[in-house]
C-alpha cells in the first residue's frame, strides 16, 4: 500500500505515488536551477511540465490510475537528466581537462581530480561549512561540529571564523560541484548517480542529515542529537540576528557612502566635522594623506559591512548572491584599505587607536 | 581529441538548421518535432529541444500559437517567421558551401 498525492502538472490532474512525486519534484527543481541563468527559463520549464503531463496522460489513457516511480524514471530517461541537457558543453570541457591532467599526472589523478572545498547543502546545520569540510577531509561532520561548538567557549573564536568561511566558501549547487566537493571525478555516470542519489534523499532539513548517514554507534548518535538540538537553537539565533542587524548594516553602508561622497566633494575640510576625534585625527598631516587615511578607514569598515549585509539579504530574501568578480573586488578593496591605513599611521606617527581621543565618540554614536 | 566530442559538436551545429528545415515544410507541435528528430537520430534526449526552441523563438526566428487538442490541454504549434525564413536561406547557402568544401577536399 502506498500513499498518493494529487498534482496539477501542466493543467492536468494526476494521482501520483509519494516517492514518484519526490523524484519528479527533485527533477524539476534540478532543471529549474540549471535553466535559471537562461532567458525565458519559466517558459522552458513550462514546456517541460507540459510534455511530462502529455506523457503521463498517455499512461492514464491506458487505464493506469496512478503514476508510479517507474513511470517518472522512464520520463526522466526520455527527457534527459539536467546534465545531459544543459551541461553538455561544459561536460566536454571537463572531460578534456580531466583527460589532460590524467595524462600529465598518471592514472591516480583520475580518482582524485581537483577536489574543491565547498559548502554541502545536503549536510548542513547552518551554512554547510562543517559538512563541506567533512566531505573535503573525509572526517565525521558531527565530530567537526562538536569541535567547533567547544571552541566557541574559547572567546567565541568559532563565530567570526565560521561566519567568514560561510561567506567565502561557495555552496555546491550542481551535481558537478557536489562531485568536485567529494573529490570524485566528473564523469557522466557519476553525475547521473549524484542526481538520482539526490532524488532519494529528501534534503534541506536538519532532520534528514542523520537518516542519510551510514549506521552509527551510540556515541555518534548521541553526538548527532546534540548537534541537532544546538544547531536548531543556533539557526534560530542566526535568523533573529540577521533580521535585527540587516537594517543597521544597510544604514552603516549608507553612512559610509555619504562620507565618501562628502570627502570627494568637500575635500579635507569636511573631515573635521565628520571625524569623532576632532583635529587630533589628522593633526599636522598634509590633506592628501588625510584623505587617503579616511578612504582607507571607510573601506576598512565599509567592505565587511557591505559584504555581510548582502550575504544576509541573499539568505533571507533569496536574492542573487554576489558574483565572484564582485567578491574579489571587495577583497582587493579591503586589502587596499589596510595598505592605505598602514601608510597613514606610519606617516603621521599615530600609534594605533590608543593615541586617539575617544572621549568625544559617544556623542557621535548617540 | 576524441571522436565522440567532435561528433556531438557536429550534431549540435546542425540542430538549429534541422529544426528550421522541418518547420519550413509545415508548422508542427513540439512533440512532432521531437519525433521527427528522433527518427532522424539527431537528438537523444527530448529535454535538449525545449531550451533550443525557446531560444529560437526569443530571437524571432520562430513563433508559436496555442492550438486546442482533442486529448488534453492546448499545445504549442511552432512555425517559421519571416526572419526565420531568411535565416534558413542563409544557413542553406552555408550548408551548401560546407558540402562543396568537403566534397572538394574528398575528391582532390
Amino acid at each position: 500500500m502506498k500513499k498518493t498525492l494529487t498534482i496539477n502538472l501542466g493543467g492536468s490532474v494526476f494521482h501520483i505515488d509519494e516517492d514518484a512525486y519526490q523524484l519528479l519534484d527533485k527533477y524539476l527543481s534540478n532543471l529549474r536551477i540549471h535553466f535559471k541563468k537562461e532567458e525565458g527559463s519559466d517558459e522552458i520549464m513550462n514546456d517541460f511540465e507540459l510534455r511530462i503531463s502529455e506523457l503521463f496522460s498517455e499512461r492514464t489513457r491506458l487505464g493506469y490510475q496512478v503514476i508510479s516511480i517507474e513511470q517518472v524514471e522512464e520520463v526522466i530517461k526520455r527527457m534527459g537528466k539536467p546534465e545531459e541537457i544543459f551541461e553538455e558543453e561544459i561536460q566536454d570541457e571537463h572531460k578534456s581537462t580531466i583527460y589532460d591532467t590524467a595524462t600529465q599526472m598518471g592514472a591516480q589523478s583520475q580518482t582524485h581530480t581537483h577536489k574543491r572545498l565547498m559548502r554541502d547543502p545536503d549536510n548542513k546545520i547552518l551554512g554547510g561549512v562543517a559538512g563541506g569540510f567533512a566531505a573535503y577531509t573525509g572526517w565525521d561532520a558531527t565530530a567537526i561540529r562538536i569541535i567547533l561548538f567547544l571552541l566557541m567557549f574559547y572567546y567565541g573564536i568559532t563565530i567570526p571564523i565560521y561566519l567568514v568561511l560561510w561567506l567565502i566558501i561557495p555552496q555546491a549547487r550542481t551535481a558537478t560541484e557536489k562531485l568536485e566537493m567529494r573529490g570524485e571525478s566528473v564523469t557522466i555516470e557519476n553525475i547521473g548517480k549524484t542526481v538520482t542519489d539526490g532524488f532519494e534523499k529528501v534534503s534541506n532539513n536538519v532532520s534528514d542529515y542523520v537518516s542519510s548517514e551510514k549506521p552509527r554507534n551510540f556515541f555518534q548518535k548521541l553526538g548527532d542529537i546534540f548537534v541537532q538540538v544546538v544547531g536548531f537553537i543556533l539557526k534560530f539565533v542566526v535568523i533573529l540576528a540577521g533580521i535585527i542587524l540587516l537594517p543597521g548594516l544597510l544604514f552603516g553602508v549608507l553612512i559610509m557612502l555619504v562620507a565618501v561622497f562628502a570627502l570627494l566633494v568637500g575635500g579635507s575640510s569636511v573631515l573635521y566635522h565628520l571625524s569623532p576625534f576632532g583635529m587630533d585625527w589628522y593633526l599636522g598631516a598634509p590633506s592628501s594623506l588625510v584623505i587617503m587615511g579616511c578612504i582607507g578607514c571607510v573601506l576598512l569598515f565599509g567592505v565587511p559591512l557591505f559584504y555581510i549585509g548582502s550575504a544576509i539579504a541573499t539568505s533571507l530574501f533569496h536574492t542573487k548572491p554576489l558574483p565572484d568578480t564582485g567578491k574579489w573586488t571587495l577583497v582587493i578593496l579591503w586589502v587596499i584599505s589596510f595598505i592605505l591605513l598602514g601608510i597613514y599611521f606610519y606617516q603621521t606617527g599615530i600609534n594605533g587607536w590608543n593615541s586617539l581621543d575617544w572621549s568625544n565618540t559617544s556623542y557621535y554614536i548617540l | 581529441m576524441n571522436a565522440e566530442n567532435v561528433k556531438s559538436q557536429m550534431r549540435k551545429g546542425t540542430l538549429e538548421y534541422c529544426i528550421l528545415l522541418l518547420l519550413k515544410k509545415e508548422p508542427a507541435y513540439t512533440s512532432d518535432i521531437i519525433q521527427k528528430l528522433q527518427e532522424a537520430r539527431l537528438i537523444v534526449v527530448e529535454g535538449t529541444l525545449y531550451p533550443l526552441l525557446t531560444r529560437l523563438k526569443n530571437s524571432g526566428l520562430l513563433s508559436y500559437q496555442w492550438i486546442e487538442s482533442t486529448q488534453g490541454p492546448p499545445r504549442k504549434y511552432y512555425q517559421l517567421t519571416e526572419s526565420g525564413e531568411e535565416f534558413l536561406q542563409e544557413l542553406e547557402a552555408s550548408w551548401q558551401q560546407l558540402n562543396d568544401t568537403i566534397n572538394h577536399i574528398k575528391n582532390n
